[in-house]
């Protein structure tokens, strides 16, 4: 069958963002503190930042599902201002629907699009197979690994077609050998499919290996320490070797290291 | 307790007894239009008068005071045979086999069909009523315990060892306060089951207390009195959640449930 | 097999005791009948029409209760959870009503509705309605966020994300609340027999007590209990069946 098409990238801007957060119970917490950020077409841009920082919150702000109430989110000239198929997200915890089978969660956005029965079974079919799980696709999620439920959740998200990638921590909850798979992985379908990613971790050869810029976040309240250009190192498994790799890796974890410890302190 | 968190607390109080309000002024509304007659809803304030009524003559203590006797003697029962035989089961591998079947199959069957017998064996007064109650409770607690015993950290068990624990101290230091919650949790469920059970007996044996007093008002078209008895059923009722809750707290301070989570 | 022989072997034990101990003089024969003879009325009950009779006006109750308390509770449960003004509405009613003992309701409905069918149904009903409700409320509450936010990435719409997402979510919780609901309705269904009935299995076993008639009388009470066992079992197979997609 043809190749899905490509989706073009989609640009990002975002102005002068904040956020608080505001629990039930207990006091209001500003999250994000002026937030400015731009992503380029295709870019594949990581958020890097202690626990609690807020680059969770930048993602969801991106994706629409929380109100922006100071500054301006553009997607593609846009302007946010609810959840949609054209930022797809991969979420830490798979977020898979257990009810559904493999192929079942796959074709969930595609039956929202309202695409004909036989395009959605094949597009279904062809992202499983892009995610190396044909076989599976009348398991349900209980019956996987982990690596496996967050393949699904990829598959799901990208047979959306969306034009921006918005990633949380997608491999966090997975065991360090699976993760570096999924990264090999990850790499390999984004060559053959380039979108626009938004790509938040705390682990920082991850953003190196995989981003083209990482963008350092400070300890709560979030603001931007500093941007990297990292697109001449990573991309590939063996990258990880590579003398400039590892002094990039180096200089990033001394940006970080700082904020981490603040983190720790329970700011 | 912080300003805030006392302010909080306030307004959950407010919005809790908002609901109560609500639901009574709402009541009194229907009850006064000519939607429903009389007979069907008597309004709030002349119930509200007849419980005022009963309770200045002294006859609302007595009824409910009989009620509420009958129904934690059962539950007490329930509650102390309860967790010795769920205890029992979860640590002696003989008990388990025996109670088993007993318990898989009462805990879903509907007890209050042994009322009769009770009737039978133990005649139309208290003795009856209280044992009911309590073959119907014990179930509850029965399964709570034993598994909230049997699901007890084996981990901590072999931290108390390391230390040189006896298998008394075990059972009594490690093992029953780690199964508390659970335990804790069958007897509320247990609570409200005694005072279900120790009303419908009181309805069927007739006499005095709640159920015995509605019964009657029920049989002389008593629209008053039945719905008056509800309210103080209902007030019974809630009395005693709210209390056996507050035990929950008490006993289980140090229980994660009971602590506020810091929430970042 | 022998597996199952030897869970339920504690019974013959029971069995054997309940033989012995009214035939040695032990416990008063009177109060006791012999197991033997409770089986021989239980033999004798189940060729009799008449027991079904009686069974069918029960369980038509009970199913006919039930059955309204589950649709019209999840429904309202999930409604309640997904919209602000129906929860503002019925959460004052529901919290107020939780925690009064259902079988409070029995005289009133005999007031309302005399001795007929409906007078049970609807108590059944109205006892039955509350854990459903509060239990499908609490599930719909408690779906994960992020399966919501999946859909709505998706581009669901807001009622398609109640339909294909917050019910399928909720169905282990529900079912739980269901099947307490399914325990309470048999003992409201037994108490209001006793009470309020001309017909049905609970006003058997308070007839055949009033007659004097015991074995026949113990006979009905293990056939009630084996009845709501029953019951519940078959009701666990088939949650189990339905939520065989959590492995």
């Amino acid at each position: 069958m043809a190749e899905p098409q490509r989706a073009a990238g989609g640009g990002i801007r975002i102005a002068g963002v904040s956020h608080t957060y505001r629990p039930p119970r207990g006091r209001a917490v500003l999250a994000l503190d002026h937030v400015s950020l731009e992503a380029g077409d295709n870019e594949f841009l990581a958020l890097l930042g202690p626990s609690g920082c807020g680059k969770s919150t930048m993602l969801y702000l991106i994706g629409g599902f929380l109100p922006i109430e100071s500054g301006v989110i553009e997607v593609r000239g846009k302007r946010v201002t609810a959840p949609g198929p054209d930022r797809g997200v991969v979420f830490q915890h798979f977020a898979l629907f257990p009810w559904k089978t493999v192929r079942e969660n796959v074709l969930y956005g595609l039956e929202k699009q309202r695409l004909p029965k036989a395009e959605r079974m094949e597009r279904a079919m062809a992202f499983i197979e892009k995610v190396n799980l044909t076989g599976f696709e009348d398991a349900y999620p209980a019956q996987l690994s982990g690596g496996m439920k967050q393949r699904v959740a990829i598959a799901r998200t990208l047979a959306m077609d969306p034009s921006v990638l918005l990633m949380d921590e997608p491999f966090g909850a997975l065991d360090a050998q699976t993760r570096r798979l999924m990264q090999e992985e990850l790499l390999g379908i984004l060559a053959r499919n380039t979108k626009t990613v938004v790509f938040v971790t705390h682990d920082v050869q991850e953003a190196v290996l995989l981003a083209d810029r990482v963008a350092v976040m400070s300890a709560r309240p979030g603001r931007i320490k500093e941007i990297v250009d990292v697109a001449d190192v990573g991309g590939t498994a063996d990258a990880i070797r590579d003398r400039r790799f590892v002094e990039k890796v180096d200089y990033l974890w001394n940006s970080v290291r700082g904020e981490a410890l603040a983190a720790q302190k329970g700011v | 307790m912080s300003a805030s968190g006392l302010a909080g607390a306030s307004l959950r109080l407010l919005a809790a007894s908002g609901s109560v309000i609500a639901l009574l002024v709402g009541w009194e509304a229907l009850a006064r239009s000519d939607v429903v007659s009389d007979f069907l809803l008597p309004q709030f304030t002349v119930v509200a008068s007849r419980i005022a009524e009963d309770t200045l003559s002294g006859t609302l203590p007595v009824q409910l005071g009989l009620t509420l006797w009958r129904a934690l003697a059962g539950f007490a029962l329930a509650g102390v045979i309860g967790v010795g035989i769920g205890v029992m089961m979860a640590r002696n591998k003989a008990a388990a086999w025996f109670f088993d079947p007993i318990v898989s199959i009462g805990f879903p069957a509907p007890k209050i069909a042994f009322l009769p017998v009770f009737i039978l064996w133990f005649g139309l007064f208290d003795l009856s009523k209280i044992l009911m109650t309590a073959f119907a409770a014990i179930f509850p607690v029965i399964v709570a315990t034993a598994a909230g015993t049997e699901g007890v950290d084996k981990y901590i068990v072999w931290s108390a060892r390391n230390a040189g624990a006896s298998g008394r101290n075990i059972l009594y230091e490690i093992i029953l306060p780690a199964a508390l919650p659970q335990i804790i949790t069958g007897l509320q469920v247990a609570l409200p089951i005694s005072l279900i059970v120790t009303i419908v007996s009181e309805m069927v044996m007739g006499g005095e207390g709640l159920g015995g007093t509605m019964m009657v008002a029920a049989r002389f078209a008593d629209s008053v009195g039945v719905f008056a008895g509800i309210v103080q059923i209902a007030i019974a009722g809630y009395v005693l959640i709210k209390a056996i809750e507050l035990v929950r707290r008490r006993l289980l301070v140090w229980h994660q449930e009971t602590q506020q989570i810091a929430t970042f | 097999m022998t597996a199952f022989l030897w869970r339920y072997s504690p019974l013959f034990l029971i069995a054997a005791a309940w033989e012995i101990a009214p035939r040695s003089g032990m416990l008063d024969a009177a109060l006791l009948p012999p197991f033997s003879e409770v089986m021989a009325a239980m033999a004798r009950l189940i060729i009799d029409p008449g027991l079904y009779v009686h069974a069918a006006a029960s369980l038509m109750r009970e199913i006919a209760g039930l059955g309204l308390a589950v649709v019209v509770g999840v429904g309202l449960g999930i409604v309640m959870a997904w919209y602000a003004p129906v929860r503002i509405l019925v959460n004052p009613l529901v919290r107020c009503i939780y925690p009064m003992p259902k079988s409070a309701l029995i005289p009133v409905m005999i007031m309302w509705l005399g001795l007929g069918h409906l007078a049970k149904i609807g108590l059944i009903f109205m006892g039955c309605l509350l854990p459903v409700i509060v239990s499908s409320y609490n599930a719909a509450r408690g779906v994960e966020t992020v399966l919501i936010w999946s859909a709505q990435n998706a581009g669901a719409s807001r009622r398609e994300i109640l339909t294909e997402i917050v019910l399928p979510a909720s169905m282990p919780e529900i079912l739980s609340g269901v099947r307490t609901a399914l325990a309470l309705s048999f003992v409201l269904l037994v108490s209001s027999e006793f009470l309020m009935a001309r017909e049905g299995l609970g006003y058997m076993i308070a007839f055949l007590g009033e007659g004097g008639i015991y074995d026949a009388m113990f006979a009905t009470v293990l056939l009630v209990s084996g009845i709501g066992f029953a019951a519940d079992r078959a009701y666990l197979a088939f949650t189990r069946r339905a939520l065989a997609w959590r492995a």
